[in-house]
């Protein structure tokens, strides 16, 4: 699904958006995740929206696993999620963050503390 | 004569003096006197009679060659004022009526030359003229125009690298300022490409790109992102799911879609909608383009139609300046793929009506289900009207919204506008699916209650291969492995009795496949 099929695609990106790639408000990361609101689906939504739609029927994606399912760049997924969240199609939640590791620094000054009580 | 001998011989002669004979001449005298001047009066006047005559001849004759060198002065004149005239004005004016047909070629000077042996030879002047000015012509706009096909090929190899490169960019980065800066540059290069691809192609070149099979709407769509005004054009899709076109009619189809459009965007108010409809026809497939413009002239329309006619060999020189290309490209198009457009009819929005026509041979089928129509492209109104039962095992995914339902309840009031959530079927394409008319069927009750009525594309693969799983943990009872083994007995032992006795008797057969149906149940 990811390699092009058709050699050069027939319809290219902007299309999806209306060509546009900003959504003012909402700022949606690669790992978003994405998932139905269960809102009936009004008229009016452009086939790139159904399509996102359709792809969220079984459950929930991240924006990139939707991007390559719908086989359009992230930047354009992004737009149309962001829309869909703003007619309370979609409901959308920040990704999980990745743990972090612990300043050395704070770490050494703390294990300085210690002993310096143990002293 | 006689009478001359007679007066000569007494003047010359010695005189005879025979005295009887002089006697006798001197009685005779007067008389051969008076005879002989009468002779030469006579003589003299029938001489001067005969003179006066040729005198008066002469004049005449002085008189008449006179006229007739009057008149052929005059002719010659007129000779020359009739080439001078053709040299001046009629020879110009045939040269110009080969580019521009209303200029009128002016007749002969004298009106009485147009049917004679001169006006002939003029006109046969004015016709060699005529002809080796359009074989000049042609030379010379062949000669551009492979020029033109030259350089327009490398702008477009030229083109296609960049968009590469823009899409590729457009998958690496993800800035929205700078998304937006690479959506904007993709435009805008493919409508660069459209202008050196529809020049090319209007140069005799091929139109650039071999594509593969392509879903027809897929064309369509792409056509339609080829032009500025993209946002102003609505699809309305009515095909049958999986309507393609064969490869090579995938780009001149595009191309064509894209000059109509571009046509019916030019000539419509900026506010106004552009509307294209896909239909089966008898024999193929019509992508009618509707504008809500001011229409054209006749003339207009005439000349249009001759030109997406493609039977005329173009000329560059006759697409005006700045040259329009894209009927001359479409003509091209038309002549060289079996592909009919007709801009004859004026559109129910009052503007211009495009008709362009891909007959049955071009046309193929792609199963949407495993190569799907580009995601923008707009959806098919039959699209769900044969697979309605397959949604049936999509309506335990579909439940789940009902759980995050209650997720949003502060939004309910400005819940989506005007929607009966389980009321009459609403959807957005149209009233023929038969799912909809038929509202008593249960079946399709509580897919419609989940749906909103709504057309929801098939799943592909990834459904199918839940379908197979969903059956098993929901609805049905593990089977015990007893009964498992039986059905697979039956099933085997049936083709074995199948292959074993083939042709004797059909009872045995029907007997076991009714066995395995009710083991395997």
């Amino acid at each position: 699904m990811t390699a092009r099929p058709g050699g050069r695609p027939l319809v290219p990106a902007y299309l999806a958006t209306g060509g546009t790639a900003r959504h003012p408000r909402l700022r949606l990361e690669r790992l978003s995740l994405l998932m139905l609101s269960g809102r009936p689906v009004p008229d009016g939504l452009s086939p790139a929206q159904l399509a996102l739609l359709d792809e969220l029927a079984d459950g929930t994606l991240t924006v990139v696993e939707a991007a390559a399912l719908l086989r359009l760049p992230f930047s354009a997924v992004r737009v149309i999620a962001a829309e869909l969240v703003d007619r309370d199609l979609l409901v959308t939640r920040a990704p999980i963050p990745p743990a972090e590791r612990f300043d050395p620094d704070l770490l050494k000054r703390v294990a300085d503390g210690l002993r310096a009580l143990k002293h | 004569m006689t009478v001359c001998t007679v007066l000569r011989a007494p003047l010359h002669g010695p005189l005879p003096h025979p005295p009887a004979l002089w006697n006798r001449f001197m009685i005779e005298l007067p008389d051969l006197v008076a005879g002989g001047l009468a002779a030469g009066t006579l003589s003299a006047l029938a001489l001067g009679g005969g003179l006066l005559h040729s005198r008066r001849r002469l004049a005449r004759q002085q008189a008449e060659s006179a006229a007739l060198r009057g008149r052929l002065d005059e002719t010659l004149r007129a000779l020359t004022a009739e080439v001078e005239h053709l040299a001046a004005r009629r020879l110009p004016a045939a040269a110009r009526a080969l580019a521009h047909p209303h200029v009128t070629v002016p007749g002969p000077l004298h009106p009485q030359t147009a049917g004679s042996p001169l006006g002939h030879a003029l006109d046969g002047v004015l016709q060699a003229l005529r002809v080796e000015l359009a074989a000049q012509q042609v030379r010379v706009d062949a000669a551009a125009q492979a020029g033109m096909r030259g350089a327009t090929r490398e702008i477009q190899a030229a083109l296609y690298r960049l968009q590469d490169a823009l899409r590729g960019l457009q998958q690496r980065y993800d800035d929205p300022e700078l998304a937006q800066t690479l959506f904007e540059l993709d435009h805008e290069n493919e409508q660069s490409l459209r202008r050196a691809q529809v020049a090319a192609v209007v140069c005799g070149a091929w139109v650039g790109l071999a594509r593969e099979e392509s879903h027809l709407v897929d064309a369509v769509t792409g056509g339609q992102s080829r032009l500025a005004g993209f946002r102003r054009v609505s699809v309305h899709n009515h095909l049958r799911p999986g309507t393609a076109l064969v490869s090579h009619a995938v780009e001149p189809v595009a191309i064509i879609t894209a000059e109509l459009l571009d046509n019916a965007l030019r000539h419509s108010a900026p506010d106004t909608e552009v509307i294209v409809s896909l239909e089966h026809v008898h024999h193929g497939v019509c992508v009618t383009v509707d504008d809500a413009g001011v229409g054209m002239t006749r003339d207009e329309r005439e000349r249009a139609q001759r030109l997406v006619a493609g039977r005329d060999p173009i000329l560059l020189t006759d697409l005006g300046d700045p040259p329009r290309m894209g009927l001359a490209a479409i003509g091209q198009l038309t002549r060289q793929f079996d592909l009919t457009v007709d801009v004859s009819s004026t559109s129910p929005y009052g503007g211009v009506r495009a008709v362009l026509r891909v007959a049955e041979h071009l046309l193929s089928h792609i199963d949407p289900a495993e190569r799907p129509p580009a995601v923008s492209a707009p959806r098919s109104t039959r699209e769900n009207a044969p697979d309605q039962p397959e949604q049936a095992v999509r309506a335990p995914a579909a439940d789940a919204p009902d759980d995050t339902g209650p997720a949003a309840p502060a939004d309910g009031a400005r819940a989506v506008p005007a929607l009966p959530v389980s009321g009459a079927p609403v959807h957005a394409y149209g009233t023929e699916l038969p799912g909809a008319a038929s509202g008593d069927v249960p079946a399709h009750d509580d897919d419609r209650r989940d749906t909103g009525g709504l057309p929801r594309r098939r799943r592909r693969t990834p459904t199918t291969a839940a379908a197979a799983d969903v059956p098993a943990p929901r609805g049905v009872a593990p089977q015990p492995p007893e009964r498992a083994a039986a059905a697979l007995g039956a099933l085997q032992s049936g083709t074995a009795a199948a292959r074993a006795g083939s042709t004797p008797e059909t009872a045995e057969p029907t007997n076991d496949t009714e066995n395995e149906g009710e083991t395997a149940r």
